[in-house]
């Protein structure tokens, strides 16, 4: 581990400058002919949305999914931490794929699109990541992230420029691509070992408040995530209202359905951290496309409805039945509700909501996504299943010290600043 | 354990805040008025935007990216707030009094609140060095002479250096990183025991501290363009940073794992040298052509701070009796260091490439405006030092300011 991780970081990180040096570059005088336009008010319009919007994206990569996973009692410094590491190494590795395939004579030009669209990318790794979270190493993860990214930016190619088919919010390209290429991983890495309730996976009270941060971020933004590559005007405007009362709606259904399947009606905090997102990932095929409120909340409901069942019942079928393990539940998040919303956006362009594709080939769209993720994930599994990455043995999984200098101190959850100034301190063993 | 506590602050703690500010609100009424003239929609919601981002990195970012110390959260993050909302209010007056077109009344209007703000981080940089060593009373005082010595800076250095008002903002990180490190250098004094438990990590205070790094790194590229006046020069602001900021983080995660004998990464290097790559390229980022400039300065930032984290506390400590809490020397002094001289090196660069005969003096101005916010900062860090030395008060943690809830989180 010591050799290993950051050798090849620092090599893939020096061959991306390398080769940042050999196509990229910005937009500058000597390539843009018409240079009295970047002085136009339009100019500046245009630069202030998608600089705002792009913000907004960033915070949800970084703030929102890295803190969504901290809910393990021993792994928030890996959440958080291994989440900037990749989606920082991925953001750079995107926006070279995504140039390449969508070039112009040999040179990448870095407008902001490309910096949204490579924050786009990192979010279905960031997805995946959910998945294998805790079973596997750093190395494992840049690794996955590299073909992932590939994967994706070829798929998203597929979907976008030869289907031609609709999907703004990425609910098929992203969510529900992340999530079966994660789960794909997940199902080739099963591990028998860890087939009882292992010690270290579960929360305490105050790594879910954790969790609960990254949720709210996440809840706040989505609607410019799901917007941010709409077109300006009319369609990124219906993209913003309609997944804000979709989440709205979502949020009221999970509630209800997380009391509902619990015992004695109390809430379960991962259902209001995971469920109350899905009406987000639901609406996101559809959010630009001419449909009334009420379509958007009625999608997010039933996007809540799937998500909370499947996290009460699905999950530990998977679990137990079909050898994947899942550990944030990303298939209930991202998976489930991602078919929704392409189910979704197949029903809305059949009934005319957009004049822009076709029923057959939005159904296209969501089949290639969910192909190309489980082939990709499978192969994924496969490599990462070679024995010279460093994956943590079972004992060890679920916990930061073994790649993390933990404090020493570790504060005794229960009784946090109990009597004064008395240390209520309990020496890590 | 009661008679341990540091004394009561009830009477001189509120005694000293509230005749500084009823003067401040004194000064306001006589000579601040709003700007009268409306702008237009677009300009007030662009500079709205970026103002509030430097605001969430002032108050947020750098408030948590100091809590993770064990038993000195709740100072570090509202005495923060407290810190920016006096050192704003002053430096408002100050760049008003002390700008060349002052005439009796001090015009104010959303940039001029912006600049305050982004003059009033220079305390909360400079805060780290000396992290849980003082008290509010102190940190009172130093907030007044450092937004004084960083305004007065800033305005010597446009008028005699004829510096840009971004170059000279982007001196903030090394102005404040040596003016905390000379404050550090005189309240330094041997620790008692107990104090050594107190500088530990814990793990829920480091993951606020994460919270805090993280709004940082996410709104570094509002600030390095929020001084920048044409569209293009702020373009190229944005893209440098956010790449320069990528490599930063992968090559500080990496590095510090490097740095462990075994292999294991530590997250107070993580908090501060993802950073770094923010901090070197923010003076030079407009003169920034291709991405993969910014990105190697992001390396070498990545590199120099994880290499001043593992040494410099060996050396600073021992030899200099400096205790930097937070380690602000290596997120922000060396790295703003890197980035005054890339600078430098590229404004030459870029002079003689357009064939302008004048670069040998502009070299010169440059420098200077460089190495003066330096001296500045040690200057009045060492006055301000001696200053707070004159009163000793005894308080490191939390409880001589807060009521700590006593039988908390029982669930």
């Amino acid at each position: 581990m010591r050799f290993k991780l950051p050798l090849l970081a620092i090599g893939l990180e020096v061959a991306m400058i390398v080769l940042f040096a050999l196509f990229v570059h910005y937009e500058t005088d000597h390539n843009v002919h018409q240079q009295i336009n970047t002085t136009t008010p339009g100019a500046v319009d245009k630069f202030l949305v998608s600089y705002a919007l792009f913000q907004d994206v960033h915070v949800m990569i970084f703030v929102g999914f890295g803190f969504l996973m901290t809910f393990l009692k021993k792994y928030g410094f890996s959440s958080v931490g291994i989440n900037l590491f990749i989606a920082a190494l991925g953001l750079q590795w995107g926006t070279l794929i995504r140039g390449i395939l969508h070039h112009h004579n040999q040179e990448i030009h870095v407008e902001i699109e490309n910096m949204i669209n490579a924050d786009f990318s990192t979010a279905t790794v960031l997805i995946s990541f959910g998945a294998v979270l805790g079973k596997i190493s750093p190395i494992q993860m840049l690794i996955m992230t590299i073909i992932e990214i590939t994967v994706f930016i070829g798929n998203e190619y597929l979907v976008g420029e030869i289907f031609k088919a609709s999907d703004i919010g990425a609910s098929m390209t992203i969510h529900a691509f992340g999530a079966y290429f994660g789960l794909a991983a997940a199902g080739i890495l099963y591990r028998p070992g860890l087939r009882k309730e292992h010690d270290n996976e579960e929360s305490v009270y105050h790594s879910d408040l954790f969790a609960m941060i990254g949720t709210l971020f996440l809840w706040i933004f989505w609607p410019s995530f799901n917007s941010a590559i709409a077109d300006a005007g009319e369609k990124q405007y219906r993209a913003i209202i309609n997944t804000y009362f979709s989440l709205a709606a979502c949020v009221v259904t999970a509630y209800a359905f997380s009391s509902l399947v619990e015992h004695r009606g109390k809430l379960d905090m991962v259902h209001i951290q995971n469920a109350t997102l899905a009406g987000g990932v639901a609406v996101g095929t559809c959010a630009d496309m001419e449909i009334y409120p009420y379509i958007s909340m009625i999608i997010g409901s039933i996007a809540a409805m799937v998500s909370v069942l499947g996290f009460k019942f699905l999950t530990p079928f998977f679990a137990t039945k079909l050898r994947i393990h899942d550990t944030c539940g990303v298939h209930n998040l991202h998976g489930l509700p991602g078919v929704v919303g392409g189910l979704a956006g197949i029903g809305a362009v059949a009934l005319g909501a957009s004049n822009k594709s076709t029923p057959a080939m939005q159904a296209a769209a969501l089949g290639s996504s969910i192909g190309t993720a489980v082939g990709g994930g499978l192969i994924t599994g496969l490599i990462l299943k070679l024995p010279i990455w460093g994956q943590p043995p079972d004992q060890n999984c679920y916990d930061d010290s073994v790649y993390w200098e933990v404090p020493r101190l570790r504060e005794h959850d229960n009784h946090f600043y109990e009597h004064g100034g008395q240390n209520q301190l309990k020496l890590e063993v | 354990m009661g008679s341990k506590y540091p004394p009561s602050v009830r009477g001189c703690l509120s005694l000293w805040i509230l005749t500084l500010e009823v003067p401040l609100i004194l000064l306001f009424f006589f000579f601040t008025k709003y700007e009268s003239s409306s702008k237009t929609q677009r300009e007030l919601m662009g500079t709205y935007g970026v103002f509030q981002d430097v605001t969430v990195m002032a108050a947020l970012g750098l408030g948590f990216l100091n809590s993770s110390l064990w038993k000195h959260g709740w100072s570090s993050v509202a005495f923060n707030l407290f810190m920016l909302a006096l050192g704003v209010q002053w430096a408002v007056l100050l760049d008003g009094f002390l700008n060349e077109s002052f005439s009796g009344t001090v015009v104010i209007n959303l940039p001029s609140i912006q600049q305050a703000t982004m003059s009033a981080m220079s305390v909360l940089i400079s805060v780290g060095a000396i992290l849980g060593k003082t008290n509010l009373g102190q940190l009172v005082l130093m907030t007044l002479m450092e937004v004084t010595a960083f305004v007065v800076m800033r305005m010597v250095s446009k008028q005699m250096l004829s510096t840009e008002d971004h170059t000279s903002m982007m001196h903030i990180h090394v102005f404040a990183a040596y003016f905390g490190l000379t404050v550090a250098w005189c309240l330094s004094r041997p620790l008692h025991k107990g104090a050594k438990t107190k500088d530990q990590m814990a793990t829920s205070p480091s993951l606020f501290a994460m919270l805090g790094t993280l709004f940082l790194w996410m709104f570094w590229p509002s600030f390095n363009s929020a001084l920048l006046s044409s569209l293009k020069k702020k373009k190229l602001a944005v893209f440098n940073t956010y790449y320069a900021l990528a490599v930063s983080a992968v090559t500080a995660i990496s590095v510090s794992a490097l740095a462990h004998p075994q292999g294991k990464i530590n997250m107070a290097h993580i908090h501060n040298a993802v950073l770094a790559g923010g901090v070197a390229v923010s003076a030079p980022c407009y003169q920034i052509h291709t991405p993969f400039v910014a990105m190697v300065l992001g390396l070498i930032a990545g590199l120099i701070s994880i290499g001043g984290a593992k040494c410099l506390p060996v050396c600073l400590n021992r030899v200099l009796e400096i205790h930097d809490s937070c380690g602000v020397h290596y997120t922000f002094g060396l790295p703003g260091l890197l980035g005054g001289i890339t600078n430098i090196v590229l404004m030459t660069h870029h002079t003689n490439w357009t064939k302008h005969p004048i670069n040998g003096y502009q070299l010169l101005l440059n420098s200077g405006a460089l190495s003066f916010s330096i001296a500045m900062g040690l200057a009045s860090g060492l006055l301000t030092g001696l200053l707070l030395k004159l009163k000793i008060w005894k308080a490191l943690h939390d409880q001589a300011f807060w009521e700590v809830p006593h039988l908390a989180v029982g669930f």
